[in-house]
Parts: C-alpha cells; structure tokens; sequence
C-alpha cells in the first residue's frame, strides 16, 4: 500500500519537477549562449585588431622593403637635387706598381698607373646614371695664363705645368633606362662591347699588374683600352632554360677615328743649330665626345651565352668609318671572341681579337695628298723649325690573343697569421699568362713630297708574352701582386715599335725581362 | 635597317614601360617572399624578432669567422607550416653589397639546411646577376658549418664578387638566427 501511495506521489509530482529542471537547463542555455556569443564577438574584435596590426605592420614593412631611395626622401619633403645627391654612391679604383726591367732605357720605377673616380646614381626606379672618371699617372695639371701691354705693344702668355704622360679621362658616363631586364637602354659615354676585357677593365677585377697586349699594350682593339665611345644603344639578358642565361650590347656610336696628336720639342744640339720642332701623327684614336670628324657611324655588339654560373661564351664585332671626311671613307672592322670557363678553383679565362684596317694603302695616298709634304724646315738664325707628319699604328691586320690560366688558394694554416686573421675569405691566385699578337702590314715609315707617296713601308711582325703571377686578396677588391713578365718580338726589330709602354728603340732589344710589385684598390 | 624605323624604336622605348610587368630593382613583396622560398607551405605565421645584444652575441658567435655588414634592428620571419606539420623558417635579412642594402628572404628547414634563397631588393648598379635562380640555388642545403664564400663553396659572378660575399653573409645571419631563436633557443652558446 505504501509502495502503491509513493508511485502515485511521484506520478503526481513528476511533472512539476520535470517543469523546474527544464526552467533550469533553458535559463543555464540561454546564460551559455550568451557567455558564447560574448566570447565569439570578443574574438572577432580581437582578430580583427591582431589582422590589422599585421596588416600594418607588413604594410610598414613593405613599405620599407619597397623603399629606393627616391620615394623615401620625397616623402620627407626633401629637394630633387638632394634625394640625388642623397641617393649617389662614390667609389673608386686604381692601381700602382714598381717595375723593373733589362731595358737600358726604361728605369726602374713606381708608376701610379691610375685613380678611377666612379659614381652611381638611381635617380628613380628605372633610371640611373654612372660615371668614372680617370686620372692617368696624373699628378698635376696647371695653367697659368695672361695679356699684358709691355714694351708699347701687347703681349698675351702663356704657361701650361703638367707632370709626364698624365691624363684626364671620362671613361663612362651614360644614362640608363631600365625598361624590362631584357631591354634597358643606354646613352652617353659607354664602353665598346668589344671581348670582355673592355668592358671589365677595372683594375682591381684581374690579378697580374700589367693589362694586355692585344687591349692595352698594342693593342689589337681599334682603340686602347678603356675605350669609350659616345653613342646609345640597348643591353639586356634573357634567361635560355634551367640555367642558361644570353646576354647582348648593341650600340650605334661615334666610333674610332684617325685622329691627330701633336708633339712640340725643343733641342739644342752640340755644333749644331737649335731645333723647335712639330711632330704631327695621325693615329686611330677613340672617337671624340664633341662633333664627329666623320659622317659615318660605328656599330658594336656583344652577344654571350652562359650555360651555367661561371661559364661564358661571347661573340662581338665592331664595323665603322675610321677616316676623318679630309680622306678616302674606308672603314675598321674588329671581332673578337671570349670565355670564361671554371672547375671548383681552377679558372680559363681568354679573348681573341682581330681588326682589319681597310684601305691603309689608299690611306696613306689621301694622306700625303692632304698633308702635301712629310716634313717642312726653315732656319732662322741659329734656330731650326720643323713640322713633320707621320701615319702611325695601322697595319693592315692585327690579330692576338689573351688566355689566363688561374689557381686560387689559400692555406688554411695561414688563418692565424697576419695574412688571414683579420679577414673572412683571404685567397692567393696563381695565375699564368699567355699572348702572342700578329701584325701584317704594319706600316713601317711613309714619306711624301708634292702630295704624292714618295716611299711606303710596310712590315709583318709578331710579339709574344709570357706572364707568371702571385695575387694576394684580403678581400675581394684589394690586390697585392707580384709578375714576372717574358716579352719578345722578332729577332732584331725594337719592342717600342710595335708596343706602345715599352720605350727602347733599340733593335738590339728585342726582348725584356721584367718583374712587376702590384697593388690595386677597390672602395 | 631603314632609318624611318627609328621614330617608332624611341616610341616603343617611351611607351613600354607602361606594359612593363616587372620592376627593376624590386624583384618581392614581404607577403610573396615566404612562399616564394617555401612553396609546397599552406600557412605562415609571421612574427618579428627584435634584435638585442643578446640576440646579436647569439648570432656572431654561430656565424664564426664570417662577419656581418649590418645588424637589423629586428628580423622579420615566419613559421612556416603545411597543414600542421612545420616545414621551416624564413627570415628577411640585409647585407651590403657594394655600397647600399640587398634585401633578401632566407627559407631554413626544420633541419637547419638552408631551404632555398629570394632576392626581393637589388640595388646596385651592377651584379645584378646575383638575382638569379641559377645563383642562388647554390646555397640550398648548405648550413652553418659551410663557409658560403666565393671560390670556396659558391660559384662567383664576376663583376659582382662583393654583392656574391654580401648574400653569403645573409644566409649565414639568417641559418644563426635561426637556430638560435627556432632551432635550438636553450642552447646558450
């Protein structure tokens, strides 16, 4: 009965329970979906304030990356001319070296071989102009000039001090476009794209202290090197597969001309009278940066391929005019071909160049025509004057070649000494050098009378060098150097007729031994 | 070549820089460096390292003989994952070349071998070579034992030789900060 009266009491009272704990669990629910929702909204704010911090912070970030110069320095509100002065970076290089040699005339000696100013400005994005400007052996230029009335009458003087074989020279200075990587364009004094020495001349790039025959020494090139012409053109590179990587220069320029450069001497002689003298010698010299002594232009282009890092082949060829409009219109025509080719620290580095003076005959007749007679003299009292003019450096062919045969080391041991401790990648190189140049119908000696060709000589000759060097790099732009050097031409002929550094005349010396201390400099 | 054409050769060079799609000099955003270092990675989680002496002793002393051109105030990297699995680390980190910065992004593995590297700033006037994948992809797999110097264990790009040094110093800032911050933090060396 009690049994029966307690499941009647539950069956009574279990609605009413049921209807508390349903209240119960709706009001916890709604009180969870709330705190939930709180919860939710909270981290929606949240991550809306953390996305847009970091939004922030990777636009500043951006922003900074982005920055060249240029927009940076506008936005403080700065001036044109000081956003490029800002953004302009000044360096330098230039090499010395003390050489000494068998040669009777050419003395031991330091020669400051040049200081390259260079400068490079990104005056926006795409565009940036580059500038180097060379001092040659230069220690000092002076001018000293005035006019005056003296004596009843006026007189104008003048006083020109310079230091020997110095030079002043704008080696580079263009503007460049930066249109796609494959198309950039370029204008103003550029470097000739003719084998890869031109165009990589800095000194504190190689290894032996002494440039090469068939760029510098001879040179082969229609001009030495560093040779710049003026003129525009485009340059880029496209990517060839994987790896693989052509480069191109191609360039419409003034180009290389006969040109003429005037020596003045003053000799007393015993027993003879004193001699006031103009030797007037037209050689091919690069092309001038003022009006053109030509109506022709030159073309230039070098075209390389790199199948891979560190390697490289390239073709280049140069075509123009020569002659100054006063002669017969004949042109120069040069091609070259170079590479580059590396095994771990073993390198093979080389270039070929031959340049065909056409016409050299035809010439040298417009140039006696032109000039009407070699030499003028008179005397006057015990003072005799003369002007004589010359044909000078033309063959009818050159041809020579380079090749670098490298090994770069470095003893490990040496880390703890003086020679490695205070730098990173210290390296010494071993390099040997090899170059021979031919020359056919090289002009020997011209003479004319009345505008006619009177004598004309040409000669064949060849010119071999040998070159065996240690570099030593603390860093990769400063080199201390040390060479022995081997030249020799043909068997009683003067190396100073066929070279343009090597001043000996005579015929005996036909060779030279020469050992060369080098330090070059980069910054 | 018919001299008429030359108009339209200036009109070209004057009107394709409009189409240009490229920019010379910034090769990479901040948001495309990562994946372009990591690309199988389906998240990044970015975070800013502030630079202290601490940090800086940390770094020197991992990077050993190498030195560094410039100490950034912090370095931005990121944790880089697929899915939940991390992959590795990337740092951006800048080096002199020459004479101004190179930016560039440094992806790390978990194994503390260097993943791959991306230029996203070149700008010197020359060497721009150094931008190239055939380049850079000589640092992949090298660590901190490498020397990643040229004529040693990376093939040079002549004319560039200083921009080459300036990369392998970043990479070797960025394998030490790495392992210092990621890798190995409780090592106290």
């Amino acid at each position: 009965m009690k049994i029966f009266v307690f499941i009647a009491a539950l069956i009574l009272l279990m609605p009413a329970v049921s209807f508390s704990q349903q209240k119960d669990t709706a009001v916890e629910i709604r009180e969870l979906r709330d705190k939930l929702e709180r919860l939710e909204r909270r981290m929606a704010e949240e991550e809306t304030a953390r996305a847009k911090k970091a939004e922030e912070e990777r636009a500043a970030i951006t922003e900074k990356v982005k920055t060249d110069v240029m927009s940076e320095v506008s936005a403080k509100g700065r001036t044109l001319f000081g956003d490029i002065l800002g953004q302009t970076r000044v360096g330098a290089y230039g090499s010395m070296r003390y050489a000494t040699s068998n040669l009777d005339d050419l003395h031991n000696s330091f020669t400051f071989r040049r200081f390259v100013l260079t400068t490079d400005s990104p005056i926006s994005e795409r565009l940036r102009a580059y500038l180097e400007l060379e001092f040659e052996r230069f220690t000092e230029l002076e001018v000293e000039r005035r006019t005056f009335s003296t004596g009843g009458g006026l007189r104008a003087q003048q006083a020109i001090e310079g230091s020997n074989k110095s030079e002043i020279s704008l080696e580079q200075a263009w503007m460049q476009y930066d249109i796609a990587p494959w198309l950039q364009f370029r204008a103003g004094g550029i470097l000739v794209p003719l084998g890869r020495f031109n165009i990589n001349h800095d000194d504190n790039r190689w290894d032996l202290p002494r440039r090469s025959l068939v760029d510098r020494g001879v040179p082969v090139l229609p001009a030495t090197a560093a040779w710049p012409e003026v003129g525009t053109g485009f340059l880029g590179d496209f990517s060839v597969g994987r790896t693989g990587k052509l480069s191109y220069q191609w360039y419409v320029m003034n180009g290389v001309t006969l040109d003429s450069e005037i020596e003045q001497i003053a000799q007393t002689r015993s027993g003879d009278t004193t001699k006031f003298s103009h030797e007037v010698e037209l050689r091919p010299s690069r092309g001038t940066f003022s009006d053109d002594l030509k109506s022709g232009k030159a073309l230039g282009t070098r075209w390389a391929y790199s199948p891979w890092l560190g390697d490289e082949i390239a073709a280049s060829f140069y075509w123009g005019r020569y002659t100054p409009d006063f002669l017969p219109n004949h042109p120069v025509f040069s091609f070259a071909l170079d590479g580059k080719k590396t095994w771990g620290p073993f390198e093979i580095e080389g270039q070929y160049v031959n340049t065909g003076w056409s016409g050299v005959d035809r010439v040298a007749r417009g140039f006696a025509r032109r000039a009407l007679r070699k030499e003028s003299e008179g005397e006057v009292g015990n003072v005799e004057t003369e002007i004589e003019f010359e044909l000078a450096n033309l063959a009818t062919r050159k041809q020579g070649y380079w090749v670098d045969l490298r090994y770069r080391f470095w003893p490990e041991f040496l880390n703890s000494t003086i020679l490695g401790s205070h730098f990173s990648n210290p390296q010494f190189i071993l390099t040997l050098r090899g170059e021979q140049v031919w020359f056919d119908g090289l002009i020997k000696n011209i003479a004319f009378m009345g505008g006619n060709l009177t004598s004309f000589n040409k000669e064949s000759r060849l010119l071999n060098r040998a070159t065996l060097g240690l570099a030593y790099r603390p860093v990769p732009l400063v080199a201390f150097q040390l060479a022995y050097e081997y030249t020799r031409t043909n068997s009683g002929q003067s190396l100073s007729s066929v070279t343009n550094f090597l001043t000996s005349s005579k015929d005996r010396e036909f060779f030279q031994h020469a050992v060369l201390m080098g330090l070059t400099f980069g910054f | 070549m018919s001299w008429k054409r030359i108009p339209w050769i200036f009109f070209l060079v004057l009107v394709y820089p409009l189409l240009a799609l490229s920019q010379e000099g910034i090769f990479l955003k901040e948001d495309e460096a990562p994946k372009a270092v990591f690309p199988d990675a389906t998240s990044f989680e970015r975070k800013v390292i502030p630079s202290n002496q601490q940090l800086r002793e940390k770094i020197k002393e991992r990077m050993g003989r190498t030195g560094t051109s410039l100490w950034e105030p912090s370095y931005t990297t990121f944790v880089v994952k697929q899915g939940q699995k991390i992959l590795g680390y990337a740092v951006i980190v800048e080096e002199i070349g020459k004479h101004r910065p190179i930016t560039f992004i440094v992806g790390v593995g978990s194994d503390g071998k260097v993943k791959d590297v991306a230029l996203m700033v070149y700008r010197e006037p020359y060497g721009g070579e150094v931008k190239d994948k055939r380049f850079l992809a000589q640092y992949q797999g090298k660590d901190l034992k490498a020397p990643l110097a040229p004529y040693r264990d990376i093939r040079n790009v002549t004319g560039a030789t200083l921009s080459v040094e300036a990369i392998g110093r970043g990479v070797k800032k960025a394998l030490a900060l790495v392992e210092a911050v990621y890798l190995k933090p409780e090592d106290t060396k």
